[in-house]
């Protein structure tokens, strides 16, 4: 049983953060917004869908690679990898915003109840998914091969993969930015401070509606890069996956302590190893039952999450 | 939620569709109009079978009606997600809607057992592209379809073994890890892979599988396979998840043999997969063998997008329905008589005929291997 995770310890471990990292960086866009609206932004696992298609639309239509191409080599890969980074942050953080404005904004104008907030939520994000397999003709869609996945070393039987490498180095970098964003910048304080107190903040001064707007902008941001790491890990999308990996990000952001972002840190990476575990040892049929299990003797024992407090607020 | 809501809007287009059938029903005698249906998944996560697979009864209908001008076909969709619970709520319209003359479906084998109640009570003629299950045709099975079903697909119990078979070939003491996708369809036929491979000489499973139809990371999956040690890799899931899966095996450095079911029968596989599926083996039904580019160029050109999933079994199934049309089989007890006896060419050029269980008499399997991203039709595996 445990023969599987002792042989392959490292290439598992590797793999997990990897995976880790990318519901990092969606449980931020689920966090954020809840920090500041105390609502569940249920269209962030389609803002994520959509995002992966910003990297496919740079590589394939853009760039015109194809699935028989050669992988790009030098300063044309860094091109086109941050080309499609930046694509699938600003396809994920249009939408957000889109999604703010329909789903969000002019039903909290209005003052309806937070019920009413929800079901539009879900509504546009249903939308959003068929819309996406109406344009796809509900078909997945492959990405081509940009960054050969060259093995760089193998450290005690693992292979260290190239993409694996990118991804949780490039990762853990734009989580480190949009922390300090939070805690430095003016515009992160006002996030917070609304996060804190709603009224005071506006007593305050600050303008709600940009804040609001900028919160799930910055949160689509993030998204829509886990939508590129996404697809240069697993080269591959569909209009369905949102759901999946929402979910799990979802999980994740309540695990570390929803509307905490050092939480979604430790909520992802904790999710995205003990995946990788739970599927190794006990078969990945056993690989839902764990996590959740997981997740509710967590919740018992800190109802908040693991970052959580009492009073939930954005913290960086 | 979701779910919810989408399993109610299926349902109220069905009773729409229903109703809509019935006040069109007068058909000028100039211009005959005839109703076929074909029932899957055609919204959910699911939806891409349906879609494939409907596309293909569509195409059929199209060419029928350009070469025999003054009947018209219309195809109902009947949309049951691929899930039993909602089946059961869309075919007791179509089973008492007696415009109906068959039906091309239901694609999956749950959602066949929830409405063969309502179609063998209303006598309509079922022919299924795709489901599998054993006890659809056996008579002593409680899910037993007969009279009215059908199928153009070969059974689990016939694929599992041949798979084995296929996936093995040439492989010394073949040591072989399977996995499925969790799906109705996957789970049996890996059970019948299993036992397929006792009667393979020196062939032994050493790891096994289960992973959710939604996974695109499959790096615990590989990790138990380089553990175990495995020539042979045999998938019994979906051609989506065997590319994702297959890129990664290879990219890990492993060179096991890759081999899939029916499932995975699709040449989008090789294009999702690129270089990684080269070898890759996979098997489908004998009758399928030589599927020719003309068609699947006519095909892109008429439907707008490429042939999916189960699209040739559509095909033929539609035509089989058409051609009684054309031979005046216009009311359900003619057309199921029609059915029961029919012998014709599918479209690769084999005989079709159903025993008088419903099952196809050619229900042999073909083996294909995937070589420059085609797969590439190896004969009937023996």
């Amino acid at each position: 049983m445990f023969a599987v995770l002792i042989d392959q310890f490292w290439s598992l471990t590797i793999a997990g953060i990897a995976l880790g990292f990318i519901y990092v960086l969606i449980s931020l866009g689920y966090t954020m917004v809840y920090g500041v609206l105390r609502m569940i932004n249920f269209a962030n696992s389609e803002i994520f869908m959509w995002g992966t298609f910003g990297t496919i639309i740079t590589s394939r239509d853009l760039f015109g690679y194809t699935q028989t191409s050669e992988p790009a080599k030098g300063f044309k890969l860094a091109l086109v990898l941050l080309v499609s980074l930046l694509m699938s942050m600003l396809v994920a953080g249009l939408t957000a915003v889109f999604v703010e404005f329909v789903a969000y904004r002019r039903l909290r104008a209005k003052g309806t109840n937070r019920l009413a907030t929800l079901i539009s939520a879900i509504g546009i994000s249903i939308a959003l998914q068929e819309l996406m397999r109406l344009l796809t003709h509900s078909r997945p869609v492959g990405a081509p091969r940009v960054l050969e996945k060259i093995i760089l070393s193998e450290v005690w039987g693992a292979n260290i993969r190239l993409d694996t490498v990118i991804t949780i180095i490039a990762a853990a970098i734009i989580y480190f930015i949009l922390e300090r964003f939070i805690k430095l910048s003016r515009m992160g304080k006002a996030i917070r401070a609304v996060s804190q107190n709603e009224d005071a903040a506006k007593l305050m001064g600050v303008n709600l509606n940009r804040v609001i707007t900028t919160t799930f902008l910055v949160g689509g941001l993030a998204t829509g890069a886990a939508g590129f790491f996404y697809v240069t890990v697993f080269e591959y999308t569909k209009f369905n996956i949102g759901f999946t990996m929402g979910m799990a990000a979802f999980t994740a952001a309540v695990l570390g302590g929803i509307g905490n972002i050092r939480g979604a840190f430790f909520g992802g990476l904790t999710l995205g190893l003990l995946e990788v575990y739970a599927s190794a040892i006990l078969g990945t049929q056993w690989k839902a039952v764990t996590v959740f299990i997981v997740l509710v003797l967590v919740l018992l024992f800190k109802p908040n999450g693991l970052f959580g407090e009492a009073v939930q607020q954005t913290r960086a | 939620m979701n779910q919810k809501i989408k399993q109610g809007l299926a349902i109220v287009t069905a009773a729409a569709l229903a109703f809509g059938l019935a006040s069109v029903s007068t058909a000028t005698a100039a211009n005959k109009t005839y109703y076929i249906a074909y029932q899957g998944p055609l919204s959910g996560g699911e939806a891409s079978t349906g879609i494939d697979e409907q596309n293909a009864v569509k195409y059929a209908a199209k060419l029928f009606m350009a070469k025999n001008k003054g009947i018209t076909i219309k195809v109902v969709s009947v949309d049951d997600q691929g899930d039993p619970a909602v089946a059961s709520t869309v075919a007791p319209g179509i089973g008492t809607n007696k415009n109906i003359l068959g039906v091309v479906g239901p694609a999956y084998s749950g959602a066949t057992i929830a409405s063969l109640p309502y179609y063998k009570q209303g006598g309509l003629v079922l022919i299924s592209p795709s489901a599998t299950r054993v006890s659809l045709t056996d008579p002593a099975s409680p899910d037993f379809g007969g009279p009215v079903f059908h199928r153009v697909v070969g059974k689990d119990d016939l694929q599992g073994p041949a798979l084995a078979k296929y996936a093995t070939a040439g492989v010394a003491n073949a040591k072989v890890f399977i996995f499925d996708d969790q799906s109705a369809y996957a789970v049996p036929l890996a059970g019948f892979v299993t036992s397929g491979l006792k009667k393979v000489t020196g062939a032994s499973v050493v790891g096994t599988d289960s992973v959710p139809n939604t996974t695109t990371d499959f790096s615990p999956t590989i990790a138990k396979i380089k553990t175990s040690g495995a020539t042979v890799v045999i998938y019994t899931g979906y051609y989506s998840q065997a590319a994702i899966f297959i890129k990664q095996l290879r990219d890990s450095g492993s060179t096991a043999i890759f081999a899939g079911g029916d499932g995975v029968f699709n040449q989008e596989f090789p294009k999702l997969a690129g270089n990684a599926a080269e070898g890759s083996r996979v098997t489908g039904v004998g009758g399928l063998a030589g599927i020719s580019s003309k068609l699947e160029a006519d095909f892109k050109k008429q439907m707008g997008v490429s042939s999916g999933v189960y699209s040739v079994e559509s095909y033929d199934a539609a035509n089989i329905l058409l051609e009684g049309i054309k031979a005046g089989k216009t009311t359900r007890a003619l057309m199921l008589k029609w059915v029961n006896a029919y012998k014709g060419k599918s479209v690769s050029g084999n005989t079709i005929k159903f025993d008088k269980n419903g099952d196809i008499s050619y229900g042999l399997f073909a083996g294909f291997t995937s070589k420059s991203g085609v797969l590439v039709n190896t004969g009937i595996i023996k």
